[in-house]
């Protein structure tokens, strides 16, 4: 009896010293947090991440540090992540001593005055670069939460809620706007890892990165194992070209995304994990090692964490350029120093991962939802998304839209509204396609517009998947058959090459559209395509099983542009190289002799004035028509009209 | 066991910290690549002693990826983007006209000279940049991006790359 009172005694000091840790990290936090929403002068934000630096925010922000410096003005200099609106970057921030806070964008190097000035005296000069208000209140600026590009986010943004308001690299900020508390509370609340478990379970958080199977399911199945070594794995290998969402928590807050491991650390007994991040995100790689190494400083991160007896070790491995590494098996190949290839099915990962260990493994998102749940309850979390797909997601959208960026969407918003938030088709262009879930996706004809949401089951009917986050909106711009080509190119060159099936039948499947785009279609291309399908079914993992579903997309909803190539040999996009030809329809323009001079082949034949277009030596790249719109034209090519059949 | 050379005691000075056994590899390929733009036999050879492994294993699991080498990088190495976005704004049209002016046959080729070559790139999300390329100095660890492109202006590029005329845009990201 003494025994176990002094065990109750010795367990209650140490969670109170654990709460005591926490709250004296917090209160330094909350003071560091304080003083950046409301600094004691005025501070230029500019955003730094891989969409900003592709536009040139880096030497922005040099510039910036050089002329303040040089002016010797009373502001600072720092950092925040994109707010979004990837159309309009570079993106940079002014937030005043009031704590009014303004994004503005593009910003060019020429701008850079007027951002300085306006942070000096607030006179309006950068107000033509004016985008909105990320907080205060502006006579002539509506807050970011009423932009049209945002329009069907919730009031209030969850999972990234961060993104715009802090410096990422920054723990303060994390911990000073709540971070860190769900796990601090876990610890001194005493709660177990059941109830962490439980607690994901009620609120039904599916998993990001795949099939949205239920997290605190797989949790369940890693927390049973036999072994006592357990690993807590993160799939930041985001290789679906197109897709950028689990970027932005890398970049914007991988505070987040390294909380919600701790915890999934804690809920299933696991001592050590890896955050595999792919090789084309170096500044992802960056950030979360930082947040690591700031989380280890104040004892969050590493052995007996707040004073406890959890202990918790954490690293990144930074892939190589392999898409099937993303593969969950594949992924735990590659952290062991092997050939990233998926493995053999059984055993799982709960069996055996990592060295051969229990393992789990997780998407970035799934992970950074942990935090949110925990902090706010299973009801909180399915305020928003449907039975199915509880909760929000990331979404990044791209192609023939005029706006470019990312969104944090409930599970069903109608994709009528993203497309008008997007800004619609560019003009003159109509949608024939939504290519969603990267290649192992689909493409979904633009008929089902009316009816789609943002949930798995929508697009279902149409032998489709949503995937994980990336939507690319397709017009009749451009013949989709290139994006098939694209799409089992890709799949053929990263397959792992363990399974004939996948490697051979994508390799197969790319020579037959290769034929078709060369003007060379058969009549039984259809048969051997479905046979090539058939047999892709027969791989090991789902690289190869799910490859072919966008030529099956292709030949279910888009017959007509198929038997237009293969039967009439005709492309009305005229995108296609070997079904159009380049010919000059005014020998006398002025521009003519600058697309004679850009031609990368010489294929301009005859003296000036007397220009034509040798047709075997044009490799149908465009840029003479590009130079002389009125002079040269693309048109069907001629000696290939007629029909095969 | 090979002589132990200075060059091969640099090269275990990079990885001096990394234990075997504890998923390292991949580590230790990526900084000897970064320090020497390539992994050369030599490389492989003491990474493998040094992890405990087999070469052939370190060079099996090297050659699986994209982005180790196996020979020294070309001066210039232009990353051509093969995303979908871009592919909706001619980037095929772009690789070919770039190819033609390197006179080069496809993705993965270099020059006779060594000044330059082109890979495929994978989209990293500046989509609004697209048709876009990356123009890398590999050993210096610089990267340039250059978005919104016209086939034009991809071979305008392309004919200052080969003329070694190329003046870095400032577009640079961290790599
Ligand atoms: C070829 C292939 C590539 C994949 N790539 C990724 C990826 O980049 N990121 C990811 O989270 N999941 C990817 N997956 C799905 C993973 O295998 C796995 O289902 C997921 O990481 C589980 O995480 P979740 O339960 O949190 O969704 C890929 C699957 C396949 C077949
Ligand atoms: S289906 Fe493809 S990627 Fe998957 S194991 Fe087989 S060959 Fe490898
Ligand atoms: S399309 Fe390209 S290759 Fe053909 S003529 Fe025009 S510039 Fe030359
Ligand atoms: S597709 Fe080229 S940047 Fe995204």
């Amino acid at each position: 009896m003494a025994n176990m009172l002094r065990k109750e005694t010795k367990l209650h000091s140490e969670i109170l010293n654990i709460e005591n840790s926490y709250t004296s990290i917090k209160e330094n936090a909350d003071l560091a947090y304080r003083e950046w929403c409301n600094p004691i002068r005025p501070r230029i934000d500019v955003a730094i991440d891989t969409s900003s630096m592709a536009n040139g925010a880096l030497e922005i922000k040099r510039e910036l540090i050089k002329l303040v410096t040089e002016r010797n003005a009373a502001l600072d200099v720092s950092q925040n992540h994109g707010y979004g609106m990837q159309w309009l970057n570079p993106l940079v921030t002014i937030t005043w001593p009031d704590g009014t806070s303004i994004v503005y964008g593009p910003v060019k190097l020429g701008n850079i005055t007027d951002i300085i000035d306006e942070a000096i005296d607030r006179s309006g000069a950068a107000l033509h670069l004016g985008i909105g208000l990320l907080s205060g209140e502006h006579s002539s600026l509506i807050n970011l939460r009423e932009h049209p590009f945002f329009k069907n986010e919730p009031d209030e943004r969850r999972l990234i809620k961060r993104i715009g308001f802090t410096n990422p690299d920054s723990i303060e900020h994390y911990i000073g706007t709540r971070g860190w508390s769900s796990f601090a509370r876990i610890l001194y609340r005493g709660m177990t890892p059941d109830d962490v478990r439980q607690e994901l379970l009620d609120g039904g958080l599916g998993g990001r990165g795949g099939g949205g199977f239920p997290a605190g399911m797989k949790w369940n199945f890693l927390a049973g194992a036999s072994d006592s070594e357990h690993y807590m794995v993160c799939n930041a290998d985001e290789g679906d070209p197109g897709a950028w969402v689990n970027r932005v928590i890398l970049e914007g807050d991988p505070h987040l995304l390294i909380e919600g491991m701790a915890i999934a650390a804690y809920a299933t007994g696991s001592q050590r994990g890896f955050i595999y991040i792919r090789d084309e995100y170096p500044l992802g790689v960056e950030r979360v090692k930082n947040a690591i190494k700031q989380a280890e400083e104040k004892g969050l991160l590493g052995n007996n964490i707040l004073g406890s007896q959890f202990s918790f070790q954490l690293e990144v491995v930074r892939g190589a350029g392999s898409y099937v590494c993303g593969e969950e098996t594949g992924l735990l190949s590659s952290i062991q120093g092997q050939r990233g290839q998926p493995r053999i099915r059984p055993p799982f990962p709960a069996q055996a991962g990592v060295f051969m260990k229990p393992s789990n493994v997780n998407n970035v998102e799934t992970f950074s939802h942990v935090p949110l749940v925990l902090q706010n309850g299973s009801s909180w979390y399915k305020e928003y998304g449907t039975e199915a797909m509880r909760g929000t997601r990331l979404f990044s959208f791209s192609g023939d839209i005029p706006y470019t960026g990312f969104m944090e969407l409930p599970f069903g918003t109608p994709m009528k509204d993203v497309l008008e938030s997007c800004g619609n088709i560019n003009p003159g262009e109509k949608l024939v396609a939504i290519q969603s879930g990267g290649p192992l996706g689909s493409l979904v004809p633009a008929s089902a517009l009316p009816t789609l949401t943002l949930e798995n089951a929508s697009f279902v009917p149409y032998d489709a998947m949503m995937g994980s986050g990336g939507i690319v909106w397709v017009s009749d711009r451009t013949h989709l058959i290139i994006l098939n080509e694209y799409i089992s190119d890709f799949v053929e060159e990263e397959s792992c090459g363990r399974c004939t099936t996948c490697h051979g039948g994508n390799q197969r499947m790319t020579e037959i559209f290769r034929r078709i785009m060369a003007g060379n279609g058969r009549r039984e291309d259809e048969f051997n395509l479905k046979m090539i399908d058939d047999t892709l079914q027969h791989s090991n993992c789902v690289h190869g099983q799910f490859s072919p579903k966008p030529m099956r997309n292709l030949l279910q909803h888009f017959r007509h542009e198929y038997d237009a190539l293969v039967v009439d040999r005709k492309d009305s996009t005229l995108t296609i190289p070997a079904m159009t030809q380049f010919r000059v329809t005014n020998t006398a323009d002025r521009r003519i002799e600058d697309a004679v001079a850009i031609c990368p082949v010489n294929a301009f034949k005859g003296e000036v004035g007397n220009r034509s277009i040798d047709d075997e030596a044009c490799i149908r790249c465009g840029a003479c028509t590009e130079i002389a719109p009125n002079a040269v034209v693309r048109e069907a090519r001629a000696d290939i009209s007629q029909s095969i059949i | 066991m090979p002589l132990e050379t200075e060059a091969r005691a640099e090269i275990r000075s990079l990885i001096s910290d990394l234990k075997p056994d504890d998923g390292k590899l991949l580590d230790a390929l990526h900084r000897v690549q970064h320090r020497y733009g390539y992994l050369s036999d030599e490389a492989l050879e003491v990474i493998a002693e040094h992890l405990k492994m087999f070469p052939s294993h370190v060079y099996g699991a090297a050659s699986f990826y994209d982005e180790y080498r196996f020979d020294p990088p070309a001066a210039t190495t232009v990353r051509w983007c093969s995303g979908p976005a871009c592919r909706l704004e001619n980037s095929n049209g772009i690789r070919d006209a770039m190819l033609a002016v390197f006179k080069l046959k496809e993705l993965g080729d270099r020059t006779d000279d060594n000044q330059v070559e082109i890979i495929n790139g994978q989209c990293n999300g500046a989509c609004e940049l697209a048709p876009l390329i990356w123009i890398e100095k590999q050993i210096e660890h610089k990267r340039d991006v250059v978005g919104k492109l016209s086939v034009a202006r991809a071979i305008e590029l392309a004919r200052t790359i080969s003329n070694g005329e190329y003046v870095e845009e400032g577009n640079e990201t961290a790599f």
